[in-house]
């Protein structure tokens, strides 16, 4: 497993820090979802738990935040979702807690960051989104800006770099014997992620003005957009080099020595692209550009990807156990060495690995026993005396 | 630096692999890009390359090959961007480099991976997201699929999770001693990273239907999207939770207790909002949101949201020295005890440090100009003994 031996407490949350969860566990770390006894509801409605254990504890009571207290001493990674200052108000801020275990790397996840003058406001994606500079880019020209669902600054700015910054704090632990806090501001991070749209703005080609959807690469062009069949799906067109371009125009049956169908004339283009793709099925536009390499490929429905030929080849979607019939996604990139725990192992019920978590980490059989009597830890299991 | 001593080879190539080796530069790695003598022109644009050094090598050559052999049998990483099979043809192929050195972390990026039917078709960011499912899932309802620019195949799905996944493998390479072979699909990529829109399918508060922008965060809702001012901006609205809902119909001034203003209404509703939010402008609207927690917040443009008081605060957009009036975003997260390297530094010239590095590798000063003069290796500047 590549992350084998890595402890990871994750504090659960949504979106980002049970993705960053995911993202580790799907390549083999140990992940621990920490849920509480008043919020039974988030840990079954998180889809993204899958191979993790859970521990429930109350984190209202001095001996549920001893519990924890104890668990973290011996973490390598604490991920956090809260808003800034409710982990400091419970007592597990990081000053207490990487003095107990200088090796942990405290990672926070937040909308905004651990200060600013927005640190204590609440959010969403699109909110982040929108004071990071990156949602004015996104949408279509002359329509209002439009987020892409939650992947951007949840996911990509959010779990998947916090994934990769706690990789990097890791690697430094090994010389260092140090931990640290990581502060993780899911707008700066889908800033960042998308760095290349501010570093490129002096490229004329790729920014062909300051509009949003008027550019190379966001709907701007003919040759880079998405065009209706005539079976109401989709074909992708990412024709932007001259020699895929020429490719394109005779998929469609368009002249590539006629002037009028150069690369530059977009607008007249786009209309006769979008009238010449609406003469066929996807299904046959797509036997036409299998046979030419025109950057020209079918939009495929989220739930019949794994039916193409080339994902069936690659084998990258799989049903898990308990939906049958709903493919996911695979982990990726494959490594060809380090092995991946499967990706259908179960998402735990809250609190169904409270006991055998204590005890890994040396409570007494009766120490457990009371604490869940007490209710200072729940678990969604009786123990065996108690049958 | 978080990531002092990892070395790294980068072929020089678009979007992913530069944007992969950024990640890898800006949080401390050594990150030399290879650049080749017909290849200046990319070199030339590349807007990803801060704190690279390069070295310039003719791989058509087999004195060239032998150079780029001798740089990979020291180093770490390599991240290599062409279709499948070009490094074996250049007798560069993972066999013959991780026997030289088995520690190699070889990393390939391609846009449908190393196999399967798709595997020798030229694309970009938009047909990768075609193939691989969440393209359909992108854009407004009534509208054709929107690709977000090239976020999530190249820079999400592509650098961001190669770059997690290298630290990993680096990670398992402490107790094996080896490298291996990273296959990373940028189709698979942005699949895997949005997983969450996979397997949440089966929760009807998010997904309302299967049609796009018909859903929870998609545009579906009239408390979870943009809305044009007075002033031609715009405000983000994701006041998904009812308590946050609340405080939005109140700055909004509409009355919480009118049953016709609940979340259920949306096509009423969103009309109405549309026709509030055009009656003020950005600054009026983000002045009333400021005093209430309601997850309204203003859309930055991608040049402006430098100067809002947040991001000064947090001061995270940083004039670079070669575009004295452009900014671009700091890396994330903040690392509190790993030191980074100036987000400022510049990016390298094509070839302007191959006599350095070949020096590093321990080539000495004659064999350096000879490879120079026979055009093996092109340096950006004449070595000193020949001015």
């Amino acid at each position: 497993m590549a992350l084998r031996g890595l402890k990871v407490l994750e504090l659960s949350g949504l979106a980002p820090v049970p993705f960053c969860g995911m993202l580790l566990a799907d390549f083999g770390a140990s992940v621990i979802r920490i849920d509480r006894p008043d919020d039974r509801q988030n840990a079954r409605l998180d889809r993204l738990a899958r191979g993790k254990r859970s521990i429930s504890i109350d984190l209202k009571v001095p001996k549920g935040i001893e519990v924890f207290r104890r668990l973290s001493s011996t973490a390598d990674v604490l991920i956090e979702p809260f808003r800034p200052g409710v982990m400091e108000k419970l007592g597990l801020g990081p000053d207490i807690l990487l003095n107990e275990n200088k090796g942990l790397v405290y990672t926070r996840v937040s909308g905004y960051g651990q200060d600013g003058s927005f640190v204590k406001k609440a959010g969403h994606d699109i909110n982040y989104l929108s004071i990071s500079g990156l949602l004015s880019m996104l949408g279509r020209s002359n329509q209002k800006p439009h987020a892409p669902i939650n992947l951007a600054a949840d996911f990509a700015g959010g779990g998947l770099l916090a994934a990769y910054a706690i990789m990097a704090a890791i690697f430094e632990r090994q010389t260092t014997k140090q931990g640290q806090v990581l502060d993780l501001s899911l707008a700066e991070g889908s800033a960042y992620v998308s760095s290349w749209m501010w570093t490129s703005r002096d490229l004329p080609m790729v920014w062909f003005g300051n509009q949003r959807g008027e550019n190379l690469l966001d709907g701007g062009a003919h040759f880079y957009d998405t065009y209706e069949t005539s079976d109401d799906l989709y074909m992708a067109v990412g024709a932007i080099e001259p020699q895929f371009y020429k490719q394109l125009l005779i998929g469609l049956g368009l002249d590539p020595n006629d002037e009028t169908h150069n690369q530059m004339n977009i607008h007249e283009m786009k209309k006769k692209f979008e009238e010449i793709f609406k003469r066929k099925t996807q299904k046959e536009w797509t036997e036409i550009f299998d046979k030419l390499d025109a950057c020209c490929t079918p939009v495929l429905n989220w739930d019949a990807a794994c039916k193409h030929e080339h994902n069936q080849d690659r084998k990258n979607f799989l049903f898990t156990n308990e939906k049958q019939e709903q493919p996911i996604p695979k982990p990726a990139p494959r490594f060809s060495a380090s092995k991946l725990p499967a990706i259908d192992r179960p998402a735990p019920n809250s609190g169904e690995h409270s006991a055998e978590i204590l005890r890994e980490i040396g409570y007494t059989t009766e120490h457990i026993e009371t604490l869940i009597k007490e209710n200072i830890v729940q678990s969604s299991q009786l123990p065996k005396s108690k049958i």
